[in-house]
């Protein structure tokens, strides 16, 4: 199923007390911090996302979900706008969400 | 304004107690996802883009000043700082944790509040007119009703997993301040020939992907009736409601399906068969929970207060704040105050913790402790005496509180769009900022006149584009935001359905092409004539050439 999806994909989720968005990482974790998510495409892709599953099993993430992602020098960011506004925070209030932690701007 | 009984009080209690322990056993891994979802949804809780949002009901748009203290703390204490008034008067928190829900849950139980049935598929928070008991041209108070349907829908066992999530709004006035043609089951209060009491009764109206106008059902139910009626309604919806296809499940599909008159002979038959059930209250029950919403002892003032035409003469954004953001009280001397939560640049519908104590204490001091929340987002200050408008606006203004937009362009519906929501396509909040900066003067919004924006982020129309004079809907082509424009939709007594002129601009292009469309407006209007009725004599063809001809 996952294959199908074309270009490559990343894995977003949100940690179970706070919600608030993450995705998985390179090293087997969940990072707010897109530069360090895993990504992967065509037939890669449903080994990465059992890993992320399995990784979820902890009950410490829900709602794992594949989203497009865009790669600049090694490292993926969402493609989507959505995504982008998850990963970043409101566009409107851009004294919350991981902007804030972070210049967006210039990765 | 209504007060818990040890039933209420027990109910919510109980409520929270046992959801608490099932965010415990969630936490604990002992409930799933899957089995958990529906758990939190039934209480108001949602996993939106961000983080879970918390929806809590201001039942029929009504609330105290201790109440709105306590969705303050909430903001402050359990969120980021501040709330958001949604069309269908409730407040949402956009940051909670699920670990402190239960808590929040908690203290707003301490305050008559709740999250109960503010999501999944039963009935929502009943609304009503925003001006109920407190306006010159009602016939009644409609929030005894309002009062009297959330008590029979909470929970109520045969209603609780319906196709799909099931709308009431109620009002008593011939002017419909609450879109009762655009929901599920909508109730406009009317007198018989005897001068009885009783309701015009609608169904099947709503919004989404298919936008429906509401159909009258039963042109006179007796008051007397109204919870044996709205039970048969619900039952022959809840039978016969497709259940295969979560977008035709609204009663609005039924009712388009089998036909108005054909689901009107059904339900009469169903009510023929339970009306004697003892659904109904008795008479006493009524009167008890009316008396609660006896008006407030107001002592007749003076109509003309000297003292505010001085300041209205001195004051342009003063006089516009009177012209716009009051309305006429039924009792003289009196006005009701709409606090404006579209601030030009803002965000449409948030309020700062500390605007809503400010608001909490001005109700104190002014408006007999009483708050409404509107379905237009704003909020009110009803039975504010004349006298103390002056002192009133100032505080207000100090605070942000005080644009004089109320009615008028900038005083839009947005939903939270892409900026919050799983569901949207498009981000709605910046295009509000924009058209607000780009619209700014109230001198020439008052030239306008009255005109209701609407917008949307996605089909699902929780902006009420369609019921825009001028509706804007947010649509994702190919990854791109882009905008559609609607128009000579209504939401009011006069509901009509707005129509989309042609394709989709980008978040710039949409806003020029909102300026045009006021051009043409401006252009053709006749003298004293609104923007919905200079739409209806000259039609969509000449918007349209404006503002893509020209392109």
């Amino acid at each position: 199923m996952a294959k199908k999806l074309k270009g490559p994909q990343m894995i977003l989720a949100n940690w179970l007390d706070s919600g608030r968005v993450v995705f998985f990482t390179r090293d087997g974790g969940w990072s707010a911090d897109t530069s360090l998510a895993a990504y992967a495409e065509g037939e890669a892709l449903d080994a990465l996302l059992a890993e992320a599953e399995k990784s979820a099993r902890n009950n410490l993430i829900v709602g794992t979900e594949l989203v497009g992602a865009t790669i600049k020098n090694d490292a993926a960011y969402p493609a989507h706008i959505k995504h982008t506004v998850q990963a970043k925070g409101p566009s409107v209030r851009p004294d919350l969400g991981y902007q804030v932690a972070t210049n967006w701007e210039a990765a | 304004m209504y007060a818990y009984d040890k039933f209420d009080r027990a109910l919510t209690d109980t409520r929270v107690a046992e959801f608490r322990d099932q965010v415990e056993r969630r936490m604990k891994g002992e409930l799933s996802e899957e089995e958990f979802r529906p758990i939190r949804l039934m209480n108001g809780l949602y996993l939106q883009l961000h983080a879970y949002m918390l929806r809590v009901a201001v039942p029929y748009g009504t609330m105290s000043g201790d109440q709105m203290r306590r969705l303050a703390h909430i903001a402050r204490k359990y969120d980021k700082g501040y709330g958001h008034f949604t069309t269908r008067q409730n407040i949402q928190f956009n940051w909670p944790k699920l670990s402190e829900t239960p808590d929040i849950l908690a203290e707003l139980a301490e305050v008559e509040m709740h999250a109960i049935q503010t999501s999944g598929n039963c009935i929502r928070n009943v609304t009503s007119d925003q001006f109920a008991g407190a306006t010159a041209d009602e016939i009644a108070d409609p929030r005894p009703y309002a009062e009297l349907l959330r008590q029979w829908s909470s929970f109520h066992p045969e209603f609780s997993f319906l196709p799909r999530k099931f709308k009431f709004a109620i009002t008593g006035a011939d002017q419909d301040r609450a879109a009762v043609k655009w929901h599920d089951i909508g109730l406009i209060v009317r007198k018989n020939d005897k001068g009885e009491l009783g309701f015009e009764v609608l169904a099947g109206g709503g919004m989404g992907r298919t936008p429906v106008i509401g159909k009258t059902i039963r042109k006179f139910l007796p008051e007397k009736d109204l919870l044996s009626y709205v039970e048969a309604m619900l039952r022959t919806y809840n039978e016969q409601g497709r259940r295969d296809n979560k977008y035709k499940a609204r009663i609005k599909i039924l009712i388009e399906a089998m036909g108005a008159d054909e689901f009107a002979r059904q339900t009469e038959a169903e009510w023929e068969r339970i009306k004697d059930a003892h659904i109904d209250v008795p008479l006493e029950e009524m009167a008890r929970i009316k008396a609660f919403f006896t008006p407030p002892p107001l002592e007749v003032l003076a109509t003309n207060v000297p003292a505010i035409n001085t300041l209205a003469k001195q004051n342009f954004l003063f006089a516009s704040w009177l012209k716009n953001n009051t309305n006429a009280h039924k009792v003289p001397g009196y006005v009701n105050v709409t606090i404006s939560l579209k601030p030009h640049g803002g965000i449409p519908g948030d309020a700062t913790a500390e605007q809503m104590d400010l608001v909490a204490a001005l109700a104190d001091a002014y408006s007999q402790s009483e708050i409404r929340v509107s379905h237009e987002q704003n909020l009110i200050l009803p039975h504010v005496a004349k006298r103390d408008l002056p002192a009133l606006w100032t505080d207000l203004d100090e605070a942000g509180l005080g644009t004089a937009n109320v009615g008028l362009l900038t005083d839009m519906i947005v939903c939270p769009g892409l900026d919050y929501c799983a569901l949207a396509n498009a981000r709605s909040i910046p295009i509000a900022q924009a058209i607000t900066k780009r619209f700014d003067d109230i001198k020439r919004l008052q030239d306008i006149g009255p005109l209701k924006v609407k917008m949307s982020g996605c089909i699902n129309s929780c902006g009420h584009h369609h019921a825009g004079h001028i509706g804007i809907l947010g649509v994702d082509r190919k990854g791109k935001e882009l905008y559609q424009i609607l128009l000579g939709g209504s939401g009011a007594e006069d509901a009509s359905k707005a129509g989309i002129l042609g394709p989709g601009f980008d978040e710039h292009g949409i806003v020029d092409a909102l300026e045009k469309i006021v051009a043409v407006y401006l252009g053709e209007r006749r003298d004293g004539e609104e923007f919905l009725a200079t739409y209806r004599r000259i039609g969509a063809d000449i918007f349209k050439e404006a503002i893509y001809d020209a392109a």
